[in-house]
């Protein structure tokens, strides 16, 4: 730019385009793909903005989908970013220091896709001004989504402004002041928690659906989400260990793993205990639980979806805590990768349609996802991922290579 | 460290009683067991309610007559039926002259078909209309009853409808909710010969949502 | 940066020159903004006011009256003379768009009434013409046979909907067999109310659970919250024959609903506000409906609650339904 580096904010936001639009052959061929995707999405996106939400698979019965779905999903894994902060702020692990940042990354897009699911999944978008307290109204403390999208929101700030302020430390070649951002750290670690457990308060408050209303969801919440988020804060540090050059310490994967192993073991049992409660002397209450398992009606295209969401879960735990590689990452990596996938297909669709199937009347219908929806969950996952690219990127690169 | 676990341990322990005073503070204003319903409130209304203070109530413009009973709320009118019986004046045959007709096996009612009580100890004709004078009914205690006024011979044997027609729970208003009360006569809605609802087709289906 | 102003200048003609000029005058960024935003300002006052130069003049006044419908304000909190704006600036948008004569109302509540309404599960014969009627009146959706009443046709010994067949289509009545219906049941403890994020839907004074569709933003919390699968969605665009239009209308209740918004019954608004039945009870040709007013000592409704057996569905949920049901 000159003869002298000068750096401000201005320049910071320009490197941190910079370094993500410049990089080798497969990274450029990686971004290509996302926006691909991301392109796919805007497109099926379209046909939902003209003939309304009629293109989805939902109905009057199952009101919310795969869009809801996914966003309950996603907020647990940005509430996970929680379980790399504790060990580095709380127990001071200095190893747990490198990958803070990655995690508040991860949990950022996270967020965006969560955000993101819940703007497609509104009828009216264009209303969503309306909940803005001032020129809109925000039922609050009432209505639990208002809740949400307080914590929501909050929890993205922090997650955003907090590494950004370090990295731009970083990048001016000056220490940040820790004195000036611990105690957000220390918030954004009542606020992860606080998240999950008000999406969890949001299905768990509904009288209307026994499946839901239960004391045990938010705590089973936040089991499954310290199972599912370190795994793949976990399979994503690998890929950075692997694939450039700042390298984490072995003894973070090891840690991590024993965080994953006690949530899932954790989500297990809370899962027996639902299930011990809906079969042991079932009742009317039960109903969503029996179509969910064993089908209803004629009606079971969720149950070998259930069946094999909770097998893999119980062979990827027990992999996991048995551990017969020695901390051996051929064999981590994938059972990580496995409990992930159950546990999105358990909290998922196995989690939101069966609440609403009966309906509140005892009728039960399926629920299949249009390819729209697919498409437009593609697009976000691409927005997401492209996200989460671009901070790591950039946190790696001022990381490594900027003095301070 | 320990200077850290002290102030974490106050600050934990404060927020907890102030979460716990919030609680309790909540809780005392009103469980839900001793939550009043609204019925209570509704049921303490005693005042009667000015029906012509709603103003865009349209007048029921079908012909009525003035009930002959009162039901809670005092006087009420009833749709007439003379106009909608086909062949009323009945005594413009059943007279003394001489009657010559064409189409025999209606006029000779022969085309009433009577289901009105069971199998062998059905309703006869003149349990309900009046021997002598065509242009009536007659009850069982030997009253003469207008047509207009048929609820009083159906509630003879009817009582527990009547009784819910008087009340409102059986039956229904012409029209409006408020304003002055007007309703349905029996035979309005019941063939006073086979008195049942025939069995027929639902008006309309409701579509699997998948 | 001076360097390639003078070859603009030399090259451009006058037009561009004072554009260049007057974007490279002070912090260039900073002065574009200022000017496109004064720019969108003028725009959107011109569009207010109505007097854009040269547009079709009934292009311009719609999109006015969409501009001003957008931006407007929650029903509720409107005074009564807003009200009576926007259910005009309704009536000329669908009079623009469509060609339609409405009538839309906004009458609020009247003083004193509290609407019940009873259901006699002993006459119920199944006939559904409470159904059609309802369809007709609210201008319910034809395509997808959106219906705000159901209809079960239940086994003796057991009340639960879900035990009964809500899809039948035969001759009514079956012999031992008997009918339910179900609609919103405009609760006074309502669980919909208390879910929804922009208190687009709230209980008037008259008891009616009503939404403002233009303030819903479409989240359908409201309707996963409703234990009596009271409410409806607008998934698509509704489509009603022009002709089976109902004309006579209410802000809050039949009148056409945009896609993506909330709908359910709102015990037929438009008409009970002027004295009249809902249309389900004026349909009923077994008379199994009754509607009044609960603060009425004298009404139907009262006498009903006083000396029948009533029950309501899912009474332990404790959302005090206003919709009894009773066996003669």
């Amino acid at each position: 730019m000159g003869a002298h580096p000068k750096r401000n904010l201005k320049t910071f936001v320009v490197d941190v385009f910079r370094w993500n639009l410049r990089g080798g052959i497969g990274f450029q061929l990686f971004r290509l793909l996302l926006l691909g995707c991301m392109v796919m999405g805007i497109y099926a996106y379209s046909f939902q903005a003209r003939f309304g939400l009629s293109v989805t698979g939902m109905n009057d019965i199952v009101s919310w989908g795969f869009y809801i779905s996914n966003f309950t999903f996603l907020v647990g894994v940005a509430a996970a970013a929680v379980m790399l902060i504790l060990p580095a702020y709380v127990f001071h692990d200095p190893n747990f220091h490198r990958v803070v940042i990655i995690g508040e990354g991860v949990a950022v897009g996270a967020l965006v896709m969560c955000l993101s699911f819940i703007m497609v999944d509104l009828g009216g978008p264009l209303q969503a001004w309306h909940l803005i307290p001032g020129i809109g109204i925000f039922n609050f403390p009432s209505s639990i989504l208002a809740w949400d999208v307080l914590v929501l929101n909050g929890y993205l700030l922090l997650n955003g402004l907090v590494p950004a302020y370090i990295l731009y430390c970083h990048y001016m070649g000056r220490k940040a002041n820790e004195k000036l951002y611990r105690p957000f750290v220390f918030l954004s670690i009542f606020w992860a928690f606080s998240i999950h457990m008000v999406t969890a308060f949001l299905y768990q408050g509904l009288p209307a659906r026994p499946f839901w209303n239960n004391p045990l969801l938010g705590p089973r919440f936040l089991a499954s989400a310290f199972a599912a988020g370190p795994s793949i804060i976990a399979l994503i540090l690998a890929v950075i260990h692997n694939f450039t050059s700042y390298k984490i310490d072995r003894s973070v994967f090891n840690k991590l793993r024993l965080i994953i192993v006690i949530s899932a073991i954790i989500n297990l049992l809370m899962l027996f205990s639902e299930i011990f409660k809906e079969f042991y002397f079932p009742t009317h209450h039960s109903s969503a639980a029996i179509y969910l398992f064993f089908g209803m009606g004629g009606h079971d295209s969720l149950v070998p979806w259930i069946w094999t969401s909770v097998c893999v879960n119980l062979a990827a735990t027990l992999v996991l805590a048995f551990n017969p590689g020695k901390n051996n990452p051929k064999v981590l990596l994938p059972a990580c990768v496995f409990l992930f996938v159950a546990i999105w297909m358990e909290k998922g669709i196995g989690l939101i349609v069966p609440g609403l199937i009966p309906s509140p009347l005892g009728e039960v219908v399926d629920y299949l996802p249009t390819w729209v929806e697919l498409s437009v969950t593609l697009g976000i996952l691409a927005l997401g991922v492209t996200v989460v690219s671009w901070l790591i990127r950039a946190a790696l690169i001022i990381e490594e290579k900027y003095e301070y | 460290m320990h200077i850290l676990m002290n102030r974490t341990a106050r600050r934990l322990g404060g927020s907890i009683v102030l979460i716990l005073a919030f609680f309790l503070i909540n809780a005392g204003t009103g469980s839900a067991s001793e939550k009043k319903s609204f019925l209570d409130t509704v049921k303490t209304v005693d005042e009667p309610f000015d029906n012509r203070s709603v103003h865009q109530v349209q007048p029921v413009t079908q012909p009525t007559v003035l009930a002959g009973e009162e039901y809670q709320g005092g006087p009420f009118r009833v749709l007439a039926r003379k106009e909608h019986i086909e062949r009323y004046r009945c005594s413009s045959c059943h007279g003394d002259k001489e009657v010559k007709a064409q189409n025999a096996f209606t006029l000779t009612h022969g085309n009433v078909v009577i289901q009105h009580g069971r199998e062998g100890s059905a309703l006869g004709c003149i349990d309900c209309h009046h021997p002598q004078d065509r242009d009536a009914l007659e009850d069982k205690k030997g009253r003469k009853i207008d047509f207009d006024h048929s609820y009083q011979l159906c509630g003879q044997c009817h009582f527990r409808q009547k009784r819910d027609w008087l009340g409102g729970a059986h039956g229904k208003r012409v029209s409006n909710w408020a304003g002055e009360r007007v309703v349905y006569n029996c035979t309005t809605c019941h063939n006073p010969h086979a008195p049942r609802f025939a069995k027929r087709f639902p008006a309309t289906y409701s579509v699997p949502l998948n | 940066m001076s360097l390639p102003e003078n070859n603009q200048k030399n090259k451009s003609e006058r037009g561009k020159e004072n554009l260049a000029a007057a974007l490279t005058e002070k912090s260039s960024r900073r002065a574009f903004i200022k000017n496109l935003s004064i720019g969108a300002a003028a725009a959107s006052a011109t569009l207010l006011t109505g007097c854009v130069p040269g547009a079709d003049a009934a292009v311009s006044g719609e999109l006015r009256l969409r501009w001003q419908e957008f931006f407007k304000k929650n029903y509720r909190l409107m005074t009564q003379e807003e009200k009576e704006q926007t259910v005009d600036r309704l009536e000329r948008l669908a009079a623009l768009q469509g060609g339609m004569e409405l009538q839309i109302g906004s009458e609020p509540p009247l003083p004193k009434v509290l609407y019940g309404y009873a259901f006699n599960i002993t006459r119920c014969e199944g006939f559904m013409e409470c159904v059609t009627a309802c369809i007709k009146e609210n201008n319910l959706d034809r395509k997808t046979n959106t219906q705000y009443i159901r209809i079960f046709e239940m086994e003796p010994g057991q009340l639960d909907p879900s035990t009964g067949d809500g899809k039948y289509f035969h001759e009514v009545p079956v012999e031992n067999k008997f009918y339910m219906g179900t609609q919103c049941f405009h609760c006074e403890n309502a669980p919909c109310t208390k879910a929804c994020p922009t208190k687009a839907t709230w209980r008037e004074p008259d008891g009616i659970v009503v939404v403002d569709y233009d303030w819903c933003i479409g989240c359908r919390y409201c309707q996963a919250a409703c234990p009596y699968f009271g409410r409806r969605f607008n998934w698509g665009k509704a489509e009603i024959p022009k002709e089976e239009i109902t004309p006579k209308q209410h802000y809050l209740g039949n009148r056409l609903r945009p896609v993506g918004k909330m709908e359910k019954c709102t015990f037929c608004i438009q008409r009970t506000r002027k004295g009249k039945l809902p249309a389900c009870v004026e349909a009923c040709p077994t008379g199994s409906r009754v509607f009044g007013n609960l603060l009425d000592p004298a009404s139907e409704i009262r006498y009903v609650l006083k000396n029948k057996k009533v029950f309501r569905m899912k009474e332990e949920l404790g959302t005090e339904p206003k919709f009894w049901y009773f066996i003669d």
